[in-house]
């Protein structure tokens, strides 16, 4: 398998600043991606602060193997997790050192970061930056959003239906750099070939339905393509936001003749088992 | 006018309206729900609104009641819910009625995008102290407590028994895998089981796994005593105290 990934950031069509920030870090096969929180241009630096820091650790983490953990590793998550967890712990820390640093000021980031070796994905967030995965027909959120109102859904307060009309939508329960101490979430997956990972800002999600963004990633080729095309989208139905997506897509090697006789005897398996289904 | 429909391999058995009054649910005749079925207990569940919010406890049953395939003894019903009473199941219906208690919040209509604040440890848990009373209950199953486990009745595998741990478990030849595969021919990752809030889901690998005889389509819920086959590997998922 190969990765095919693009990404797009753009400020949207009210907004002055873009405080969204991501990296691609084609090396490491690491995507990080940050919305910043802050008035002024603060969003913006904490943004910044946020994707410099998870790809320094991660970056110098691969260099020299001993860089030590800035967290108390976790038992039910691999080291690659443990260390990206590390990643966005730190990050926490610099924007909260550098808020506190300066009078008045108030900035935070949320972050999503996926990190891949072979076909198994570390996944982190800290607030309501997502990551959705398209495998085959289905498209399925793989983060669960840290706001007052996804929150209020879990605990069974308010419908899905009613926490899209919330005036408290942008109210988030964690973010980086708001509190000395954060929780990162931590996730692993194995990607199959022909996945497409998605990881996108807030931007993006309230703009563009998901059935559309899931059809866009079906239809549009490259990934560069694709994450241009759902900016675009976004832009069209208003642009109310900064967006910024990264778009992940895991391609099959078409050279070699054992993983074509792998792919053909999938689709056998696959045909057969449908059939077994019909059958029953 | 929200209500609870009966239902029997989809077949709608029994409407009944909720008013104020709990409904009782079993299958002595003197229930308001009374369900003729050996797997019903006697005074098996009851529905009841407390709060505004709509509750369902179980009665001690003996075979348990569940609310979308969740084992419950007491937990807080949405419209839609699915409980599952032996192999009867009753759908929440509450679509009519506006049975949230947090009006104040949802009143006007959403600014679609404001400026993105983060609450302060204080503020947050003011503003979550009702959502905590709501939902506490809700943090259900028993079956949270034991530990899942995996047992190998058929196929070439490192173990015979896998106690689940991790947020991923890996079923395959890869070095990853904690189910480890024996053979040449076995897939790399043949599988994959994931551990979510609300319990395990099996995934696909290289090969598309069946539960209980039938092929997932995509990420799948584990329940306890579930059959999971992959080629000639044959897996029992299973809840151990």
């Amino acid at each position: 398998m190969h990765i095919d990934a693009g990404g797009q950031t753009h400020v949207g069509r009210v907004r002055q600043n873009n405080e969204d920030d991501y990296r691609i870090e084609s090396s490491l096969e690491l995507y990080v991606l940050s919305d910043g929180i802050g008035g002024e241009e603060q969003g913006e630096v904490a943004s910044a602060l946020a994707v410099e820091t998870v790809v320094a650790h991660c970056q110098e983490a691969q260099n020299h193997h001993a860089t030590p953990l800035f967290v108390e590793p976790r038992a039910d998550v691999s080291e690659r997790t443990n260390r990206l967890i590390s990643a966005a712990t730190l990050a926490n820390r610099k924007i909260f050192d550098s808020a506190a640093s300066q009078p008045d000021v108030h900035m935070g980031a949320t972050i999503v970061a996926a990190w891949l070796q072979d076909e198994r994905l570390s996944l982190v967030h800290v607030g309501d930056s997502r990551a959705y995965l398209l495998r085959g027909g289905t498209f399925e959120q793989l983060t669960a959003d840290h706001s007052l109102v996804a929150e209020q859904v879990r605990r069974g307060v308010l419908t899905p239906q009613e926490a899209e009309t919330s005036q408290l939508q942008s109210v988030l329960i964690r973010a980086l750099g708001s509190q000395e101490q954060v929780e990162v979430d931590a996730d692993e997956h194995i990607l199959l070939e022909g996945d497409t990972l998605l990881l996108c800002s807030d931007g993006l999600t309230r703009m563009v339905t998901d059935p559309e963004i899931a059809s866009t990633l079906t239809t549009t080729e490259p990934s560069q393509a694709a994450a241009e095309r759902l900016v675009e989208l976004s832009n069209e139905y208003g642009g109310l936001d900064n967006v910024t997506v990264i778009v992940v897509r895991v391609l099959p090697d078409e050279h070699g003749f054992l993983d074509r006789l792998r792919r053909w005897s999938r689709r056998a398996r696959a045909a057969r088992d449908k059939q077994s289904l019909r059958g029953s | 006018m929200a209500r609870l429909l009966l239902k029997f391999d989809s077949a709608v058995l029994k409407e009944i309206p909720l008013g104020t009054r709990p409904v009782t649910i079993g299958r002595a005749p003197d229930n308001e729900m009374a369900i003729d079925n050996l797997a019903v207990s006697n005074y098996h569940a009851r529905i009841y609104s407390e709060a505004g919010r709509l509750v369902i406890e179980d009665l001690n049953s003996l075979n348990g009641t569940f609310v979308n395939d969740m084992r419950v003894e007491r937990t807080t019903l949405r419209d839609g819910d699915m409980v599952q009473v032996g192999k009867h199941q009753i759908q929440v219906d509450v679509s009519h009625v506006a049975a949230l208690p947090v009006n104040a919040w949802r009143k006007a209509p959403a600014p679609k995008v404001d400026e993105t604040m983060v609450l302060d440890t204080h503020e947050r848990r003011e503003l979550l102290r009702q959502a905590v009373v709501a939902g506490e209950r809700s943090q259900l199953s028993p079956t949270r407590m034991r530990v899942p486990t995996l047992s190998v009745l058929a196929g070439r595998t490192s173990q015979s028994e896998y106690m689940l741990s991790g947020k991923l478990t890996v079923i395959g030849r890869s070095e990853m895998a904690t189910v480890r595969l024996r053979g040449w021919f076995a897939p790399r990752v043949a599988a994959q089981i994931h551990k979510r809030e609300d319990g395990y889901y099996l995934g696909l690998g290289d090969r598309v796994p069946k539960i209980n005889g039938l092929p997932i389509a995509g990420a799948t819920a584990l329940h306890d005593g579930d059959i999971i086959e992959i080629g000639r590997l044959r897996l029992h998922f299973s809840y151990r105290d």
